[in-house]
């Protein structure tokens, strides 16, 4: 068979995936760029070719600046909490001990529920009235009062970060656990034989084994964190005070509650080239690591 | 007092017995090889050794002190492992040196030490290496450095050749015996190749089923093995086993009208009607030339393989089979009836229900366990 033939009948295949994908990717992002370029209400007529304005008032605008720091925020506490935690955990279900098998099944609950079920279990967690964060510090004499933990501009965002906590560690914790399995019992021995402590056994045994998927896992959860909208919807839809505002909330205000449809479409391909920017960092990260541990 | 002890030694996983009370004892710079079959239990004994099992009853001594519960690292030991076991990210220099960085050795001592281990074995243009640029037997040879930097009381290794190809393992065997015959150090070894034991050993303990079946040097087991098991064990090819009685003072080869002498050592043991093994090495056999003797075994040729040195050949005595080692000149081929012989000397007999040989009296039976 002619090598024609077979390049001909892979795109064949592909092709009807190739409508699809074009069909609701491709033709939404085409015209969200169109969009981005025109004064376009929600609803409405089509508005007006405005060049590039959209995209100067947004990059200069405070509101812009302002999430962007809530976002990078947001990104950077969640996911380097989530690393530590979920490496931590892993560690710790790494050993063996009665009812470990349990244990790691449990640990995945909160990663394996909805968002809305999380968010909305930890809105009650924090809720001002009959939280059980208001009754647990109460009762260990922490506070005095009962506080609203997602009404205060103080400590909404730090709330929502240990949320986020919550719900992701379990996938840094499985995807390190996973990775703890390929660590050589031999090298371990010899290490225990060296007299390497455990601070050292992790950092000359164990991290080797775990630096390519932890790679994974950091990137994977960035740019998941830079894009997050739902657990943050739920629970203070960007309030109080847009302290909790994030990039997505302010497409979704912008496009939607303020319906500036050309406005939003601006900063939305402004989000994705963000997005992007970060993805390709962290793939020329990863590709690096991978290269050293080989 | 003994460089290492190993004192009723037992351990259980659960309800299973995988080591059923081992006693050795070890002067400084004896090289015990144990060896036995996968499952006998030898890996799990030297991870006692080590400190990276525990023991469920029993002690192991080094220097006259007690090591069980001693932290691997104070134990004055340092393995090598069949997988290298090397640390992926660092270089070979702290490879060798990684258990003197951890032991808080300075840098110019801990210096010294790898550059003395790489030049013992060869791999000083290899010290700024990391372990994934090197060949299966630098790998080796880095983690044999490792563990001679600690010089420690007792080397322990864990079949350290297995993973290599059949050239460098030779090679390696060779390597490992300069250099404990140059360091003297005490170094216990654990290998299923019974040719890497019978070549490094000054002494063997044959492993079964979590039992010493025998200890003794390397010509004691290949020459007055114990048990069946042992004489079945050591040698390649394996010792013949051939199925006897002793009948009129004779040992009767089963389902044959073959009958060869009992050697006298054996007269008083081996009673009249008793049944027999009679061991034979290949190596012992040759072709008879002149007329037959009550040391003849009439055989048909069945298989002639030349492997280089020698002619292995597979021969049928009655219903059994026999190997023998002939020289690569010697003029057999298959369908042949021949005529093999042997010295009486090399005649050893086993009793079959217990499966131990029998004791034999007078001088020719030399040293034994």
């Amino acid at each position: 068979m002619s090598s024609t033939w077979m390049t001909t009948r892979a795109w064949l295949l592909m092709l009807p995936l190739l409508v699809v994908m074009v069909a609701v990717i491709g033709w939404p992002l085409v015209d969200t760029v169109g969009l981005s370029f025109t004064d376009a209400k929600l609803v409405g007529t089509g508005g007006d070719f405005v060049g590039l304005d959209n995209y100067s008032n947004m990059l200069s605008s405070s509101n812009f600046s302002r999430t962007l720091v809530t976002t990078t925020l947001f990104a950077v506490i969640s996911v380097a909490a989530e690393m530590v935690i979920g490496v931590l955990a892993a560690l710790l279900l790494n050993q063996e001990f009665r009812g470990r098998a349990i244990l790691r099944a449990l640990m995945i609950l909160p990663w394996a529920l909805p968002t809305v079920v999380n968010a909305t279990l930890w809105r009650l967690i924090y809720n001002p009235e009959y939280g059980a964060l208001n009754a647990a510090l109460t009762q260990l004499h922490l506070i005095d009062a009962y506080r609203s933990w997602l009404g205060e501009p103080g400590t909404a965002l730090a709330a929502l970060i240990v949320a986020d906590c919550w719900k992701n560690f379990p996938l840094v914790a499985l995807i390190a656990l996973a990775a703890l399995q390929a660590v050589p019992r031999d090298i371990t021995a010899a290490s225990l034989v060296d007299g390497a402590g455990p601070f050292n056994r992790f950092r000359f045994v164990i991290l080797p084994y775990l630096a390519g998927p932890l790679m994974v896992a950091l990137v994977l959860r960035t740019i998941e964190a830079f894009k997050v909208f739902d657990i943050i919807w739920v629970m203070t839809r960007g309030g109080p005070a847009n302290t909790t505002r994030t990039l997505s909330i302010l497409v979704y205000q912008e496009a939607f509650s303020f319906q500036r449809a050309g406005s939003g479409a601006s900063l939305a391909l402004i989000v994705t080239l963000l997005v992007t920017l970060l993805a390709v960092a962290y793939a020329a990260l990863v590709r690096k690591t991978a290269g050293s541990a080989a | 007092m003994s460089a290492l002890e190993i004192r009723g030694i037992r351990k259980s996983y659960g309800s299973v017995e995988t080591l059923k009370g081992i006693d050795i004892a070890l002067q400084s710079g004896e090289f015990l090889v144990l060896l036995g079959s996968s499952g006998c239990g030898k890996s799990t004994l030297l991870n006692i050794i080590a400190g990276l099992a525990e023991a469920t009853s029993g002690d192991v001594l080094i220097g006259g002190r007690s090591i069980l519960g001693v932290h691997p690292k104070n134990r004055d030991i340092a393995m090598v492992f069949q997988s290298y076991a090397l640390y992926p990210n660092l270089t070979v220099r702290r490879n060798i040196g990684f258990g003197l960085e951890m032991r808080g050795v300075a840098t110019d001592e801990r210096d010294r030490a790898v550059n003395e281990a790489a030049r013992l074995l060869q791999i000083e243009a290899l010290l700024d290496r990391k372990p994934s640029q090197l060949s299966g037997g630098q790998r080796q040879r880095v983690a044999i450095g490792r563990a001679l930097v600690r010089n420690p009381q007792v080397f322990l290794f864990d079949e350290p050749l297995s993973n290599l190809d059949a050239k460098l393992r030779l090679e390696m065997r060779t390597e490992l015996k300069r250099l404990h015959q140059m360091l003297q150090t005490t170094i216990v070894y654990v290998t299923h190749d019974q040719i890497e034991a019978m070549t490094l050993a000054s002494r063997i303990a044959v492993m079964r089923d979590g039992r010493i079946e025998q200890l003794g040097t390397p010509e004691e087991i290949y020459n007055e093995p114990a048990t069946l098991y042992v004489a079945g064990f050591v040698g390649a090819p394996s010792m013949n086993m051939l199925q006897a009685t002793v009948t009129g003072g004779k040992l009767a080869i089963a389902e044959s009208d073959v009958r060869i002498s009992l050697p006298a050592r054996y007269a008083n043991a081996a009673r009249e009607g008793a049944q027999m093994v009679v061991g034979i090495r290949p190596e012992a056999l040759r072709v008879a030339t002149g007329a037959a003797t009550d040391l003849s075994l009439p055989v048909e040729i069945e298989v002639v393989e030349l492997t280089g040195p020698e002619l292995v050949t597979t021969a049928r005595i009655g219903t059994q089979r026999l190997t023998a080692c002939l020289p690569p000149r010697a003029q057999v081929a298959k369908g042949e009836k021949r005529s093999l012989t042997f010295d009486e000397a090399a005649l050893r007999l086993f009793d079959p229900s217990t499966g131990k040989a029998l004791p034999a009296t007078g001088l020719e039976r030399t040293t034994s366990h």
